[in-house]
C-alpha cells in the first residue's frame, strides 16, 4: 500500500503551512488526509523531519531537545517558498507503469508460461483483496456532512484519494483477468513464438484458417484492382 | 476513397434537437483502418450510417472513389452499397433461429449467385474468420464473440471494398477483441480494403491508424491520443507492420 511518485517531504510542508504539529500528530494525519497509500513508519517519518531540519525548511518551536516526542515543528520562511516553488511546478502527466509482472509473462517463453499464469493468478487475488478493504474503507467516511449541514473538505479529499486508488485497483484487477485469459488462451492455442524460443509452426487447423484468409483476401483484392482500373479509365475516358 | 467533408446531422426529439454530428471530416484511404473512438452517444453509429450511405446527412458531402454518395436516390444507393461496402452493426440480428451458413449467405443469394458457388464462399469466409465450427448452428447458439466473427464473414463474402465496423469488439473477452482486430487489420493491409471503425473501448481499436475521437457530434482532435506526446501513443501503422515483418 506504500510508496507514491511524491516524496513524503512536500507533503509533511503541506501539513505544517497551517498549523505546527508534533511527529506523531504528522505522522497520523498525513494518512487521514490522503488515505492509507500515506501509511509512514516512525523511522522513515523521524528521518524525513531531520532532513527537513538540516534544510532550514521547518524549525522546532517548542519543547526541549532532549525531550524529542514533545518537539513540536513549525515551517520556516524558506519551508514556505520551498513548498510554493514545489506547488506551482507541473504534477507531471500521465505515465505508464511497468509491471513485473508483464515482464515476466512476456519473457517467461512457453515451459514458463504456466507458472507465470499462478503468478497472474495471485495478483487477481491481491487486487481483489485490496480493493474490497479499499471500498470498505471509503464507505466508512460519512458521506452526509456532520457539521450542519457544511461539507467537510478533508472528508472530501479523503474521498477522493480513496477514489484514485480503487479506481487504479479496479483496472489492475481487470487487466489481471484479461491477463488471465490471454495466457490460457496461448496455453491451449499453437501459438508462434519468437524464433528465441526455439518454436515455431501452427497447427493444421491454424493453417487451413490462414489458408482461406489468403485465398479470401486475395480475391478481395484482386476485385479491387479490377474495380480501381475501371474507374481509372472512366475518370480517364470521361 | 472515401471523404465526408463537414458532415452534419440533427435528430428531431420530443424534447428538442439533437445535434448527432457537427461538422466532421475525414477521408479514408485503401488498405487503411481508420478508428472512431469516443463515447456511447457521441454520434459514432451515425456517422457510419451516413458513411454507409443509409442516411443522408443534413449537410455536408460524401464522396466515395468521386462518386456524390449523398446526391445518390435511395435506389442507387442500395445499389452502390451492395456492390461496395459491407457492414457489420453492434447489435445482433433477431432471427435467432435461423441457420449461420444461410445467414452469411444472404448478401450472395440476394446477388443472385448460384447455391453452391454461395455454399463454397461462405465456407470459407466462416473459415477465414475463424467461425467454421459455427457451421450447422443456429444464431442463438454463438457466443458473443463467436457471433461477431459470423457478422464479419457475412460482410466478407461479398468481397466489399469498404467495411464499415460499429463497435465489433465491444463486450468481448481481450482474447476475442485480440482475434477481431487482428482479423480486420490482415484484412486492411493483404486486401486493401478501407476500414472504418468505431468503438467506445480505445482498447478495441489499438490496430486502428489512425484513430480519430469523437465526442458531442464533434471530432475533437484528429490525433488526441498521439498528441499527448509519449504517454499513450498507439504504435503507427509502419512501426507494427516494421515490428510484424520482423
Amino acid at each position: 500500500m506504500r510508496g507514491g511518485w511524491v516524496s513524503a517531504k512536500h507533503a509533511l510542508l503541506g501539513l505544517l503551512i497551517h498549523r505546527p504539529a508534533y511527529r506523531y500528530q504528522l505522522g497520523e494525519r498525513l494518512e487521514e488526509r490522503l488515505g492509507p497509500a500515506w501509511g509512514i513508519n516512525s523511522g522513515q517519518l523521524y528521518q524525513t523531519i531531520k532532513r527537513l531540519r538540516a534544510d532550514g525548511l521547518i524549525e522546532c518551536i517548542g519543547g526541549t531537545e532532549d525531550q524529542d516526542e514533545r518537539h513540536v515543528f513549525a515551517i520556516t520562511e524558506s519551508g514556505v517558498r520551498e513548498f510554493d516553488r514545489w506547488f506551482a511546478e507541473s504534477s507531471g502527466g500521465a505515465r505508464l507503469l511497468r509491471r513485473p509482472l508483464l515482464v515476466k509473462i512476456a519473457l517467461a517463453g512457453p515451459d514458463r508460461l504456466k507458472d507465470a499464469l499462478v503468478q497472474i493468478d495471485a495478483y487477481e487475488r491481491d487486487c481483489a483483496a485490496l480493493l474490497k478493504n479499499l471500498s470498505h474503507m471509503r464507505d466508512e467516511i460519512p458521506e452526509t456532512p456532520e457539521v450542519g449541514s457544511r461539507v467537510r473538505a478533508d472528508h472530501v479529499f479523503l474521498r477522493l484519494g480513496l477514489s484514485a486508488d480503487i479506481r487504479h485497483l479496479d483496472g489492475e484487477l481487470k487487466w489481471a483477468e484479461d491477463a488471465h485469459e490471454m495466457v490460457s488462451w496461448l496455453l491451449t492455442e499453437d501459438a508462434i513464438w519468437p524464433s528465441e524460443h526455439g518454436r515455431s509452426g501452427a497447427s493444421k487447423e491454424a493453417r487451413d484458417r490462414q489458408n482461406a484468409r489468403d485465398e479470401l483476401f486475395g480475391r478481395i483484392a484482386a476485385r479491387q484492382r479490377r474495380l480501381g482500373s475501371g474507374e481509372e479509365r472512366r475518370d480517364r475516358d470521361g | 476513397m472515401l471523404r465526408l467533408e463537414e458532415i452534419s446531422k440533427r435528430y428531431i426529439r420530443p424534447d428538442g434537437v439533437r445535434v448527432a454530428l457537427d461538422g466532421v471530416s475525414l477521408e479514408l484511404e485503401r488498405g487503411q483502418i481508420m478508428g472512431i473512438f469516443g463515447p456511447s452517444g457521441s454520434g459514432k453509429t451515425t456517422l457510419l450510417r451516413i458513411a454507409a450511405g443509409l442516411r443522408k446527412p443534413d449537410g455536408g458531402i460524401v464522396t466515395y472513389n468521386g462518386e456524390r454518395l449523398d446526391r445518390m436516390t435511395a435506389g442507387e444507393r442500395t445499389r452502390f452499397r451492395r456492390r461496395e461496402i459491407a457492414c457489420v452493426w453492434a447489435s445482433h440480428p433477431q432471427q435467432e433461429r435461423l441457420d449461420v451458413a444461410d445467414h452469411v449467405a444472404m448478401p450472395l443469394l440476394v446477388d443472385r449467385c448460384g447455391r453452391r458457388s454461395a455454399e463454397r464462399r461462405v465456407c470459407e469466409a466462416l473459415l477465414a474468420c475463424e467461425a467454421e465450427q459455427c457451421i450447422g448452428m443456429e444464431l442463438r447458439e454463438l457466443s458473443a464473440g463467436e457471433h461477431q466473427r459470423v457478422a464479419i464473414a457475412r460482410a466478407l463474402v461479398t468481397e466489399p471494398r469498404l467495411l464499415l465496423a460499429d463497435g465489433p469488439a465491444s463486450n468481448l473477452s481481450i482474447v476475442e477483441q485480440e482475434r477481431i482486430m487482428m482479423l480486420l487489420s490482415e484484412l486492411a493491409r493483404k486486401a486493401g480494403v478501407a476500414v472504418l471503425v468505431a468503438d467506445s473501448d480505445a482498447e478495441a481499436l489499438l490496430r486502428a491508424d489512425p484513430i480519430l475521437y469523437l465526442r458531442d457530434g464533434k471530432l475533437v482532435d484528429s490525433e488526441p491520443m498521439s498528441e499527448r506526446g509519449k504517454v499513450y501513443q498507439f504504435p503507427s501503422t509502419e512501426s507494427r507492420r516494421a515490428a510484424a515483418d520482423a
